[in-house]
């Protein structure tokens, strides 16, 4: 008993957030439960998002009734990759990632040969609602597939790496790399068993790894280093998660990036109730830095100063950025 | 933020202080009992009347009966009389049962049956008495003995109180001369009050005579004479031999006044002799008597005055904030990965219906084996509602298959299982493979297991005997748990799970 108290001490002055402490103190308090449907639905956050000029995985089509699955070959046309995904699933499941096409049939990313029915059955079971949140009837989207950035091939293992940064308030707070791993299914969720690489909010520059709550430095499938790995284009990383505050209108969110290799940072989905795990892959609180951002807006408005995108990038990285990872 | 917080605080407290106040009104004020074993004594008191009837004339027994309006309440009260009228009429703070017959002869009988407790008497009435009284007329010498002895009695004493102990201990100095001469030659009790009365009464002090029943089991007993005297508050007791002042708690006045406890007209050798036994009752059992029996009513706004059979369902009813209480800590404090919110809590309720092993047996038995139908179905690529019908079907058939088998196994347990509910097996069964499906079987197994123990955690919590009483019989501890779960609602601690979870950070700091 007094162990646990002695680690709860430690986590507390480390700035460690806990579940309880995320779902009240930032969830409850900054996300209006209406604006939930914007992110919570894929298809309404990438109609969104182009509206506001910010950069998604361009969509072929939307699949909404039984009916319309008959559709699904004008959809596709002759492209030979693509991606059927939930329009309301959660943690990345019933995510169908068609890599290429094998004589009548479809080859997914892992190299499953699959038949135009198990497409249609899989397209009919994210309409019943197999997959979203609270089991509503869902529509299917199919979008661009994302060709991750060559950078990303010795650190990870199949799969699109993504890029996860938390915004309060529209300031970046923390930001991770996500990789998948043989054991995630080349998905990139942390609780699948993906890695979650820290990244320095300054330099984009990674930092040491998660694996199933363990702190790493190699990728488990390549033995790469993960760490000191330089992100391209990272400010556009930043000032895409920064605008995505006034794109959503929830103050605590996390924005869910990839790096194609051809178009650049995309904006893949918006979370209203980002995991903790990126805590461990920073090795750091999210606590310390949600109160100096909380500090901060306070200031601001009791000046009545309202920040553009590119300063709030300006401020999180002098303030969270260069960190120095000790060795 | 801090607004709400305060909002949130003074709602606590409110609720909180409610609940507590409103039990601590119901044990303390009303006298509920706390746990359900407690037991009151129940007294029951037989006076029997015995009288030879002459056959000539019509008969009238009357017999003082107690008066019944303090400390005790009558649970039951009857008069045995076959052939006989009877009647009850209160006269000057007594009461009084009169028998009467035209025509009986020999040898006769009477009844009178009395039941009471001493619980539950109630708000006790504002009690008045005399404070005041004229002199018994004396002449001669007993004028002067008692003047005599008057006078060093006046100098001992300082108020009503000492005058009246002092005067009983001057009458039961026999040695005296003056006390002899005015007991003149007759020592008995009733004799030694009547003379403590003409003393006061020359004092000008009041005093009444009340007879007494003690309540004690198996002793044959005649009513005991005790002097009390009302000091402008309260009555005070004197015992005529010994001056012991204060009527221990186990006497009950029977009547007050000089007069013989039986009269009869028309008959002879009236005899009455007690018997008195004492039972235990249950407490809340009495209570309800009690409630039944008198005008007070206190269980009358709890959930005791609904209908028997709404009160079962109650019982289960206000027990399920408890189980939902326990799943609230397993989950926000513990950390525990359960199936849903509130699956443990229905599968709680459904062991009250199989017991607790038997149903964790079968609970594990048929999501095993739905589980293994739901991962065949998985090859059918079937939609959700069709699957779901299937998975359904197959939980009933299956608790068909084990009622069936288990009954002619000759194991009645086996039938109960006709109230488990399905439904919530068959969502089991679609969530966890679900679960496992997304998150692997090491997942699913954990949550199954977090999910069980959880269940059988919140059933053996909610079916502690003490607590289902206490919940049902004070039903504003509600209040305060729901204080507890509005606070749960804002609390930000760690999990304890979370302690092992970031663990990690510790490791690379040392």
């Amino acid at each position: 008993m007094f162990g646990f108290w002695k680690t709860w001490k430690a986590l507390e002055a480390r700035g460690i957030m806990g579940i309880n402490r995320r779902n009240a103190d930032y969830v409850l308090k900054y996300n209006k439960r209406s604006l939930y449907p914007i992110v919570d639905d894929k298809i309404i956050t990438k109609e969104r998002a182009i509206k506001a000029g910010i950069h998604v995985p361009e969509m072929y089509g939307v699949i909404s009734t039984e009916k319309e699955i008959e559709k699904l070959d004008d959809i596709i046309g002759d492209r030979s990759d693509f991606v059927i995904k939930p329009a309301q699933g959660a943690g990345g499941d019933g995510i169908l990632v068609i890599a290429d096409r094998f004589e009548d049939r479809f080859r997914t990313v892992s190299g499953k040969i699959i038949s135009h029915e198990e497409i249609e059955h899989q397209i009919s079971s994210i309409l019943t609602g197999l997959y979203s949140l609270g089991g509503h009837r869902d529509r299917a989207l199919i979008e661009y597939r994302v060709t991750p950035d060559q950078i990303f091939k010795s650190i990870s293992y199949e799969g699109v790496p993504d890029i996860r940064i938390i915004v309060l308030m529209g300031y970046p707070v923390m930001a991770m790399l996500r990789l998948p791993t043989r054991q995630s299914g080349g998905k990139a969720n942390l609780h699948q068993g993906a890695i979650g690489v820290g990244v320095d909010l300054a330099t984009g520059l990674t930092l040491r790894g998660t694996w199933l709550n363990n702190i790493i430095s190699k990728h488990p499938d390549t033995t790469n280093a993960v760490d000191g790995v330089q992100l391209p284009n990272w400010d556009g990383f930043m000032k895409l998660a920064a605008g995505c505050y006034e794109l959503c209108g929830l103050g605590y969110i996390g924005v869910d990036m990839v790096l194609d290799q051809d178009k650049g940072p995309l904006i893949l989905e918006l979370n209203a109730r980002p995991g903790l795990n990126i805590q461990i892959a920073n090795d750091c609180g999210l606590t310390l830095r949600t109160h100096a951002v909380e500090a901060h807006l306070e200031e601001l408005a009791a000046k009545g100063i309202k920040e553009t995108p590119e300063e709030r990038v300006r401020f999180a990285q002098e303030l969270f950025g260069h960190i120095h990872q000790p060795e | 933020m801090r607004a709400l917080t305060l909002h949130l605080k003074i709602l606590i407290t409110i609720l909180v202080v409610l609940g507590i106040s409103i039990t601590a009104y119901q044990i303390f004020v009303l006298g509920i009992p706390v746990t359900e074993d407690a037991t009151d004594d129940l007294w029951n008191i037989d006076a029997k009347v015995e009288f030879v009837a002459s056959s000539k004339d019509p008969v009238k027994i009357q017999m003082f009966v107690p008066p019944l309006n303090r400390d005790y309440v009558s649970l039951n009260e009857s008069f045995i009389s076959n052939n006989y009228g009877v009647s009850v009429n209160r006269v000057d703070g007594n009461r009084k049962v009169t028998w009467s017959a035209r025509r009986v002869s020999g040898k006769q009988t009477l009844y009178y049956r009395l039941v009471l407790t001493k619980r539950y008497s109630g708000d006790k009435t504002k009690i008045k008495g005399p404070v005041f009284r004229d002199s018994i007329a004396v002449e001669g010498p007993e004028k002067i003995a008692a003047e005599a002895l008057l006078a060093p009695i006046r100098q001992h004493s300082a108020d009503v109180e000492t005058f009246i102990s002092e005067t009983i201990k001057r009458v039961s100095n026999a040695n005296d001369d003056n006390v002899k001469l005015l007991l003149a030659g007759d020592p008995s009790t009733a004799h030694k009050a009547q003379i403590i009365e003409l003393l006061l009464s020359i004092a000008h002090v009041p005093m009444e005579k009340v007879h007494t029943i003690r309540l004690v089991a198996d002793q044959p007993q005649t009513p005991e004479l005790w002097l009390r005297s009302f000091n402008g508050n309260d009555w005070l007791y004197f015992n005529p031999e010994t001056g012991e002042q204060g009527l221990p708690s186990d006497r009950l006045l029977w009547w007050i006044g000089d007069e013989p406890m039986v009269t009869v007209d028309g008959g002879k050798k009236a005899n009455v002799t007690f018997s008195l036994n004492n039972s235990e009752m249950n407490a809340i059992r009495l209570a309800k008597l009690t409630d039944e029996n008198t005008d007070a009513n206190f269980l009358e706004y709890s959930l005791y005055g609904l209908p028997l059979q709404t009160q079962q369902t109650f019982m289960i009813m206000v027990m399920i904030p408890i189980g939902v209480l326990v799943i609230l800590i397993l989950r926000n404090l513990i950390g525990l990965q359960t199936l849903g919110t509130f699956t443990p809590v229905l599968i709680a309720l459904a062991f009250r219906e199989t017991q607790l092993g038997f149903g964790i047996i079968l609970f594990t038995v048929i999501t095993a084996l739905g589980l293994t139908l739901r991962s065949y179905l998985e090859h059918l690529k079937l939609q959700m509602l069709p699957r779901l019908s299937v998975v359904l079907t197959f939980v009933v058939i299956l608790i068909a298959a084990i009622s069936l088998f288990s009954h002619k196994l000759g194991l009645e347990r086996g039938l109960s299982v006709a109230l488990f509910p399905m439904v919530i097996l068959t969502m089991t069964i679609e969530r966890l493979s679900i679960t496992w499906e997304e998150r692997g079987g090491g997942h699913a197994m954990k949550v199954a297991i977090g999910t069980l123990f959880a269940a059988t955690l919140a059933y053996l919590v909610m079916s502690v005997p003490e607590l289902v009483y206490f919940v049902f019989t004070f039903p504003a501890v509600l209040l305060i748990m729901v204080g507890f779960m509005l606070a749960m609602g804002r609390y930000r601690g760690y999990r304890l799970t979370e302690l092992v979870r970031f663990k990690a950070f510790l490791k690379a700091e040392s």
